[in-house]
């Protein structure tokens, strides 16, 4: 039923093309509609006409098929780790994720919980983080205006930096998740 | 059917401490052997008809769990509570699961979090909310939640504290504490 081919980084194509399909990269950014955590509520004021997301273009999909940015809202439990893994390896290239919320840097007011992160990016990589317990609407649109920009810039590489360095996550991944039954990529 | 318990506790023959009586609501405590007399009783006497939660206190000062259920009357939403005390170690619960089918999956929750077992039940080594857990139940007060989440998911990155003083002088050469106003200058 899976695909058992691991994903490769493209070959380098023309700097004036990758340029071009950056620009258009940076502004489309769809989203995967996938709350982790407390975060996701206030997505809900961001997609929504009062700070509405789509005049920056930034949809929200519903599924990781169609999208580009996977947010993961808050803290993240070790049973959530297992879906959101799924679905990050499920988004096409180029893929991007923003993590709110302090749980994501350091643990949070759950530092000492016996399910939730300490440290997301030792198990997928994160482009931005938004700080803030929770950040606010205008937080994660500033959040998303970097992403642009780092995107733009070439520099919003955190996928390619998943597929070079897929086994020290996987061996994260495996160190946390007890029962793991994921396939060795899940296309 | 008499609607108050009042007439069950007068009526058994064990001992029951009466915790808290008032409109509509029971609360009562009895040894554990008598449980589930009681309980039984209650519903087929009183029409306590739903269970409303199982809870567990962790009283580990006095070595005991301390295991509540909670009735109601659906048609007058009268509550009857039963408390009972059981020892920690190797607690063994009687379940419910055949009268009331809510009850198998707050069992199932209890051995997870707490490590009961309630024999007769048969779905409670099912996984309930942690997949694959192999430490001690979490939820007991014994299990070190700081310990474990540092063995597993590592030390949490510290804050950087900056004192704006100590970073004025070390920047600039020199800071003037401020002297604080006294009381006849205000």
């Amino acid at each position: 039923m899976y695909c058992n081919k691991l994903p490769e980084i493209p070959d380098d194509r023309k700097k004036i093309w990758e340029k071009v399909d950056n620009m258009a990269r940076a502004n489309s950014l769809w989203v995967t509609a996938f709350g982790t955590g407390c975060g996701a509520i206030e997505l809900r004021p961001l997609h929504t006409s009062r700070f509405d997301m789509e005049r920056f273009g930034i949809a929200m999909r519903p599924t990781p098929r169609q999208a580009d940015v996977l947010i993961i809202s808050g803290y993240l439990a070790v049973k959530t780790l297992k879906r959101v893994i799924r679905v990050y390896e499920q988004i096409q290239d180029p893929k991007y994720i923003i993590a709110l919320g302090s749980c994501t840097m350091n643990g949070g007011m759950y530092y000492d919980s016996y399910n939730t992160l300490n440290i997301l990016d030792r198990y997928i990589p994160v482009d931005v983080y938004v700080n803030g317990c929770m950040p606010r609407p205008e937080a994660i649109i500033d959040g998303f205006s970097l992403l642009m920009k780092k995107i733009k810039e070439g520099k919003a590489e955190g996928w390619k930096n998943y597929i070079e360095n897929l086994e020290y996550y996987r061996e994260n991944q495996k160190k946390v998740i007890s029962n793991w039954d994921l396939p060795d990529y899940n296309w | 059917m008499e609607k108050q318990p009042q007439r069950i506790v007068s009526d058994s023959g064990f001992e029951i401490e009466v915790v808290r009586k008032d409109e509509g609501y029971f609360h009562v405590r009895v040894s554990r052997a008598n449980v589930i007399e009681l309980i039984l009783s209650a519903k087929q006497r009183c029409g306590k008809n739903i269970l409303q939660l199982i809870s567990v206190v962790d009283r580990i000062e006095d070595d005991i769990f301390q295991l509540t259920w909670i009735l109601e009357d659906t048609a007058d939403s009268s509550v009857f509570i039963v408390s009972a005390d059981y020892p920690r170690e190797n607690c063994s619960v009687p379940t419910f699961g055949d009268i009331w089918p809510t009850a198998v999956i707050f069992e199932r929750e209890l051995h997870e979090m707490y490590g009961i077992e309630f024999p007769g039940n048969p779905r409670q080594y099912e996984d309930f909310l942690l997949e694959g857990w192999k430490e001690l139940p979490p939820m007991r007060r014994d299990f070190d939640t700081l310990e474990y989440s540092i063995r597993t998911y590592g030390e949490r990155r510290k804050r950087i504290h900056t004192d704006p003083r100590k970073f004025i002088a070390e920047t600039t050469g020199e800071w003037d504490t401020p002297v604080p106003m006294k009381d006849e200058d205000r």
